[in-house]
């Protein structure tokens, strides 16, 4: 997706919409293309992201102050590489005032990173309108609207988004399993996946691996037109 | 321009006077005014531990200290003097300037004397305000509500507040917000000053390995008490920022 290190964050105002899918897509996406991104889950002491990832997750609170330290010094402390943070939305009010208090961003910048902000927009106006609040703010490199097919989204069609197909209850639950490596199914391993499972999901990870390798210069190409 | 002296001085400990002296001085290097600073914590000297190039420490009993004040506003080579009074002498302190002439060369306009009443969240600390107003002609006075390493919120009532401040003004008031702790904390282990600290520069001059979240506190903190430090008359004066 890029070449320059960049900081993917993943966030929504909105429970239960896939944010923490995407978050471990997007590892998972950077990692079967060679990158080496670490991974922050804020969601401390759950922290579903670091099942997937032992490692290379590091587990903060964000509600605390040395939950911000961990998540902002770990990220400043070692650029040069890529970072993905999941926000659960609990701390997404507290993230975004921080890193504008602290100018978090101008500071990514100055370390040579990107900032891409994706953002599951899910079926309601609220969450349409808390969309395009993130949008305005400065700092972020590309904004990228999320379309989950399983809960539907507001974002309008014609302004581009990150789509997520559907993906039947068996395959959710099968790749929910904090053992089930999409990277491994990727490259072949079905870990133990029927045939018609299998299909589906590669059709799955076919369109979303797509789509996000795609993603900068479609939604670019949006931005000029609009 | 005249040169201007600072006392900043409580009734009691622990109400914050070592660190405004500290966010005095840090202000006044921001915005580029040379300063320097005599610490009568003697012999300990706490501000000293943060502005060892330009502070003195002193005792203010000794008669040969008392007039190195005195000597340093005559000099007028730095148009800054703070002095860090030590906790619960006052109007000790007052008394004794106003012996040894320093009052009164104020008054005559020889330099600007002002005087920083630290004040913390407790009503106890209030008590000896009746007793420095004798003091008080001529000299600049401002009175400090601290709040930095507090949690709770000021005590006061209106009511008691108005009985001991009624003469003063809305610009001879400044709040010194809060600090997150960490922060202060981390300041302060690393016995550097504020300014350094958002820099990220250690006590020898070398890169330091501060915190970027509590380095974006302190700056945000000192940015809070730029705005506050900006209403003072005394303050702008010395800066060329007043409007009339």
């Amino acid at each position: 997706m890029a070449i320059t290190p960049t900081i993917y964050i993943v966030a929504s105002d909105q429970h239960r919409n896939g944010k923490t899918l995407l978050a471990r897509l997007l590892a998972d996406y950077l990692l079967l293309d060679g990158r080496d991104p670490f991974l922050v889950d804020t969601d401390a002491p759950d922290g579903p992201l670091r099942n997937y990832f032992p490692g290379r997750t590091a587990l903060a609170d964000f509600a605390a102050i040395r939950g911000q330290m961990k998540l902002f010094d770990t990220i400043l402390a070692a650029p040069g590489r890529d970072y993905v943070v999941d926000l659960p939305v609990r701390h997404l009010e507290n993230f975004l005032a921080a890193a504008a208090d602290l100018d978090f961003f101008a500071e990514c910048k100055k370390l040579g990173f990107r900032v891409f902000f994706f953002y599951v927009v899910d079926n309601s106006f609220t969450s349409l309108k808390a969309a395009k609040a993130v949008r305005a703010i400065s700092g972020i490199d590309l904004f990228v609207p999320v379309h989950n097919k399983l809960v539907k989204s507001t974002w309008p069609e014609d302004e581009g988004s990150l789509v997520i197909p559907l993906l039947s209850a068996p395959i959710a639950s099968a790749i929910g399993n904090r053992r089930f490596s999409i990277r491994n199914f990727v490259q072949g391993d079905v870990q133990g996946l029927t045939e018609d499972m299998t299909m589906e999901l590669q059709n799955f990870l076919y369109e979303v691996l797509n789509n996000l390798s795609n993603l900068e210069p479609v939604l670019t190409l949006k931005n000029l037109r609009n | 321009m005249k040169p201007t002296l600072i006392l900043v001085g409580a009734d009691k400990g622990g109400v914050g006077k070592t660190t405004m002296s500290r966010a005095l001085l840090d202000y006044f290097a921001r915005k580029n005014i040379l300063t320097r600073a005599f610490d009568t914590e003697n012999p300990r000297g706490s501000l000293h531990r943060f502005y060892p190039a330009i502070t003195e420490i002193i005792d203010l009993g000794n008669v040969a200290h008392q007039m190195k004040v005195l000597d340093t506003m005559e000099g007028a080579s730095v148009p800054v003097t703070v002095v860090d009074l030590k906790a619960g002498n006052l109007s000790y302190s007052l008394d004794l300037f106003e012996r040894i002439g320093v009052l009164e060369a104020a008054r005559n306009g020889m330099f600007t004397l002002g005087l920083v009443h630290v004040v913390g969240p407790s009503i106890a600390s209030l008590d000896e305000i009746g007793e420095i107003a004798k003091y008080l002609q001529g000299v600049e006075y401002v009175v400090a509500r601290n709040s930095i390493n507090e949690t709770n919120f000021f005590e006061w009532d209106d009511a008691t507040y108005r009985k001991y401040f009624t003469q003063i003004s809305k610009t001879h008031e400044i709040n010194i917000p809060k600090l997150n702790e960490m922060a202060y904390e981390q300041v302060d282990v690393a016995g550097v000053t504020f300014k350094d600290f958002i820099d990220n520069r250690a006590a020898d001059g070398t890169a330091g390995k501060f915190s970027f979240v509590l380095r974006g506190y302190v700056r945000k903190w000192c940015a809070e008490n730029d705005e506050e430090f900006a209403r003072v008359k005394m303050l702008q004066d010395i800066l060329g920022t007043r409007h009339t």
